[in-house]
């Protein structure tokens, strides 16, 4: 098996390389591998200097870039930022990589040519136009609240003065859901950012809570105890109820796969909670073997490589990454409720006064909100 | 024909119950093996707020429970005794609120509270409560009694509380 295993590659290249060859386009090829240098000169014009400062923030944060002077540097990023509008440019050499303008605030005009770049040089989607969201208590009471993804901008979403947690955000970013109890049950709302108009989705006797948004953003899944025992459902934000799970355990903190096919979730039945796999359209829950004892709120990676969730692990909560396809699991951070970003790379999780954002290749961690009560439960777009 | 029907079911549901013996196998359905989750619950009393003021609580002691446990103790069941005896007759409804300690992630600990509750009104019902007067909800680990990090406060919050509807 191994012979062949190294066999087969050695037959493509063989039959493939000469074409290959033969075909290498003048065009620009990014390898993971590469160390992608590149120089920052700046967004200069009438209203430059913030748009300036946070590309620069966000070329550092994306991970992918190595920030390095105009001498050492493989590609030149530059702009100029000018009557409500950011020309940006990415050079190489003579050779324009990247030209494009962008309308709006230059905060967000800057979030979105970076996130431009990452795409154009990495193949990866970027995070700096992500928003977060999470709980707050600084007004006294459990709320919801919403920043861009560096932390900027943090504003109060919900004022419902009773006890409001567990959001998620849809994929496109214009729906929220979380648990609210204002109605004096845990119910789950969706509320329409644009409009602000809100909805009682889902408000079965019992429970309700921990909705995540299909990749589609046309489901829910969440927990319901209606039937006796907390249960995992799917519901159309549109009509249709579907149980998943039948067990005597408590399920919670359903993660969906990429492709919609299967959910990740927590369940106690065997004692301390543990990860299982189901079907989003139903059938038995099968392990998903950690090496932890205790493992809750899973989150599966956009690239649909990796899971992150919580271990109970010494006396405190850690923060654990487990490649899919095998291989161990292993701690990357203090905290709780981790939840991967659009990159596949970073991470924002909680630790209690803030939530950070952990660069998982190089285990770098920065707070990104803090100074709003105590913070957690913290989502964002993807 | 029907009778092998009949044979592999009956074999079927006896490796089902032998299967689940060690646990409450009166709990399995049986025939599929699916876990007949408990007693559903009945319409909520819409506007019945477990923290308003149109529901009466701290009249009976809370039921405490073990660390990342649901299950009703021994010990805790003179409590729920007392208030299934003084309810049911009276056709009033009993909101049952389940609680954790801070320790553990949020979402699991709102599921682990609604497991408690749902543990109280089981028990509550085999009391002799109607299933339709005891409903449920669970606060995770928000609102505790004891708000100290250590064993003795961490087992006052693991609590199910009764509120009765005005």
């Amino acid at each position: 098996m191994l012979s062949l295993r190294r066999f087969l590659p050695l037959l493509a290249f063989s039959l493939l390389g000469a074409p290959l060859q033969a075909t290498d386009a003048p065009t620009i090829t990014v390898r993971k591998s590469d160390a992608l240098n590149v120089a920052f000169v700046g967004i200069g014009g009438s209203d430059g200097a913030l748009a300036s400062k946070v590309a620069q923030n966000d070329l550092t944060l994306a991970g992918w870039l190595t920030l390095v002077q105009p001498g050492m540097a493989s590609f030149m990023i530059s702009g100029t930022f000018a009557g409500g509008v950011l020309q940006g440019k990415v050079v190489k050499g003579s050779e324009v990589v990247l030209s494009k303008s962008y309308t709006g605030s230059p905060r967000m005009a800057a979030h979105q040519f970076v996130d431009d770049i990452v795409l154009t040089l990495t193949g990866h989607r970027g995070i700096a136009t992500s928003t977060i969201a999470f709980v707050g208590n600084r007004s006294g009471r459990k709320e919801i609240y919403l920043a861009d993804y560096d932390g900027s901008n943090a504003r109060q979403l919900t004022h419902d003065n009773g006890l409001s947690v567990s959001p998620a955000i849809s994929p496109n970013g214009r729906r929220l859901a979380y648990t609210g109890y204002q109605a004096g049950y845990a119910d789950i709302y969706v509320i329409d950012l644009a409009t602000g108009a809100r909805v009682r989705l889902i408000k079965f006797p019992g429970t309700n809570s921990g909705a995540r948004f299909s990749p589609d953003g046309n489901l829910l899944a969440c927990s319901v105890s209606k039937d006796g025992n907390p249960e995992l459902y799917v519901i159309g934000l549109g009509g249709g109820v579907r149980r998943l799970t039948h067990t005597r355990g408590a399920e919670s903190s359903p993660a969906w796969s990429p492709n919609a096919g299967e959910i990740i979730y927590s369940c106690d039945e065997t004692g301390a909670p543990q990860l299982y796999k189901i079907s989003s359209t139903g059938g038995s829950g099968r392990l998903v073997p950690t090496g932890f004892g205790y493992c809750t709120e899973p989150s599966w990676s956009p690239d649909g490589q990796r899971l992150a969730f919580n271990v109970r692990s010494g006396g405190g909560f850690s923060v654990a990454v487990m490649d899919l396809n095998g291989g161990e699991a292993r701690i990357v951070a203090q905290g709780e409720n981790p939840v991967w970003g659009a990159d596949s790379r970073h991470i924002i999780y909680s630790t209690g006064s803030t939530i950070s954002l952990l660069d998982v290749p190089t285990g770098k961690s920065i707070p990104v909100v803090s100074g709003l009560g105590k913070v957690t439960e913290p989502t964002w777009t993807r | 024909m029907r009778f092998q029907t009949f044979a592999l079911l009956s074999i079927t549901a006896l490796l089902a119950l032998s299967g689940c013996a060690n646990k409450k196998s009166k709990q399995y359905a049986g025939i599929d093996g699916d876990y007949v989750s408990g007693t559903p619950l009945g319409e909520r009393t819409e506007g019945a707020n477990f923290m308003g003021s149109n529901v009466e609580r701290g009249q009976y002691a809370s039921v405490q429970f073990g660390y990342d446990s649901s299950s009703v103790a021994a010990d805790q069941e003179s409590k729920l005794v007392a208030v299934a005896d003084a309810i049911k007759g009276s056709g009033k409804t009993v909101i049952v609120a389940g609680f954790t300690d801070e320790r553990g992630t949020q979402e699991y600990n709102r599921s682990l509270g609604e497991k408690r509750a749902l543990a109280v009104r089981e028990a509550l019902i085999a009391n002799g409560m109607k299933a339709n007067n005891v409903q449920t909800v669970s606060f995770g680990s928000e609102m505790p009694v004891d708000p100290a990090s250590n064993d003795s406060a961490w087992a006052k919050n693991r609590r199910a509380e009764f509120g009765i509807v005005k």
